[in-house]
């Protein structure tokens, strides 16, 4: 604010044509910024990575929770163990795939969102 | 010289605090570095937020240009990933994405410790982020919001389908903190394996010394992505956040 203009700068109107300019320079870098500020795509590291965590808590808490269940018949005098820790690995599986091609569907409309930004842009 | 690279990752009381502050149910409750830090990162970013906008000038200066970029960044990105109504939810997701990120970038300074390498530490926010989902959509949608584990099937496959949601959909606040803790982990292992080469190299003495520059400006390399996933890494949990509160605030199926 200290360093504002002198009266002369102020007084004297903008020139229109510089402004007009201005105005577009903005608008493209508002639009440029605003696809640009989508997801970046994930690397292939990345994607590994993201896989490998999906199916291997998926497991974890399937294991899990058929261990508990266990434990919980086991606590009343079913002794069920380890029926339902095989049942639920079991389905502990299914569910890490499911959420591996949860995370591949994702990754894909990702990547198609992009291509189609780069090619509206070009 | 300790050139065990998880050394950085011990959590120990500080201040001579040897003794336990309190008890909790019979568990000692000590003061930690890792507890230190989590204040520092609190008390740190709660203070810069404050006073980088209490200026208030139209032209901001830097620190306010970077508190309200910060605030725009997460204004966008729950506004894309959930539309109007999550924009309920922002001062949790803000906060959420300024502590990890903060945690992260405290944990780049060497010598400090990183918050967010401890699984205690990002479970325990991912735990919060799941609560908070079923918490709201269970007030928005009522018994309704178990819709969300019942796909479009015959009811025959709906019985095998029913418990495969269930444990999906619990996999989250899994996947979700082991993300962030394996990212931070992996890193800052890495920087101190490439430092304990550099320390080695340079006491072989000879030629080997004069080698010892080659995995130092590897580590420069290293730290330069580090600052990156470290960005990353806060704003993929601050995302998926958005993408769990938009399920449970439309139910929408993505089946």
């Amino acid at each position: 604010m200290a360093a504002f203009r002198t009266w002369e700068t102020v007084l004297t109107a903008p020139d229109p044509q510089r402004l007009t300019d201005l105005g577009k320079r903005l608008d493209e870098l508002q639009t440029k910024q605003a696809a640009g500020s989508k997801r970046p795509p994930p690397n292939q590291s990345g994607i590994a990575f993201r896989f490998a965590t999906e199916l291997v808590a998926a497991l974890i808490v399937g294991g899990g929770l058929g261990w508990g269940i266990d434990w919980l018949f086991g606590h009343f005098g079913f002794h069920t163990r380890p029926a339902f820790l095989i049942l639920f690995f079991v389905l502990g599986a299914a569910a890490g795939i499911r959420n591996v091609m949860r995370a591949a569907a994702d990754i894909n409309a990702e990547i198609a969102n992009t291509r189609s930004d780069k090619e509206n842009g070009s | 010289m300790n050139l065990n690279p998880m050394e950085q990752f011990a959590i120990k009381p500080i201040f001579g605090l040897d003794k336990p502050l309190l008890h909790i149910g019979g568990h000692p409750i000590f003061f930690t570095n890792q507890a230190l830090l989590m204040v520092i990162v609190a008390v740190a970013s709660a203070l810069f937020l404050t006073f980088a906008v209490k200026p208030n000038r139209l032209v901001p200066t830097r620190g306010q240009s970077m508190a309200e970029m910060s605030y725009e960044f997460v204004a966008n990105m729950i506004h894309t990933a959930t539309g109007e109504d999550g924009l309920k939810f922002f001062p949790v997701v803000f906060t959420l994405f300024i502590f990890v990120l903060c945690s992260n970038f405290f944990g780049m300074i060497p010598g400090s410790f990183t918050v967010t390498s401890q699984i205690a530490v990002t479970l325990a926010l991912a735990c919060f982020v799941i609560g908070m989902v079923i918490v709201t959509g269970f007030v928005k949608h009522g018994i309704g919001f178990l819709k969300l584990f019942v796909p479009h099937a015959p009811w025959y496959l709906l019985i095998l389908l029913i418990p495969i949601e269930v444990i999906s959909f619990l996999t989250r606040p899994i996947s979700l903190s082991v993300r962030l803790f394996a990212n931070m982990l992996a890193g800052h292992t890495m920087l101190a394996v490439f430092g304990g080469f550099v320390v080695a190299l340079g006491s072989a003495g000879g030629i080997l010394s004069v080698l010892s520059i080659a995995p130092m400006l590897l580590i420069v390399a290293i730290m330069l992505l580090e600052l990156l996933v470290a960005f990353l890494q806060a704003y993929v949990f601050a995302i998926l956040t958005c993408i769990y509160l938009n399920e449970a605030l439309h139910l929408h199926d993505h089946h």
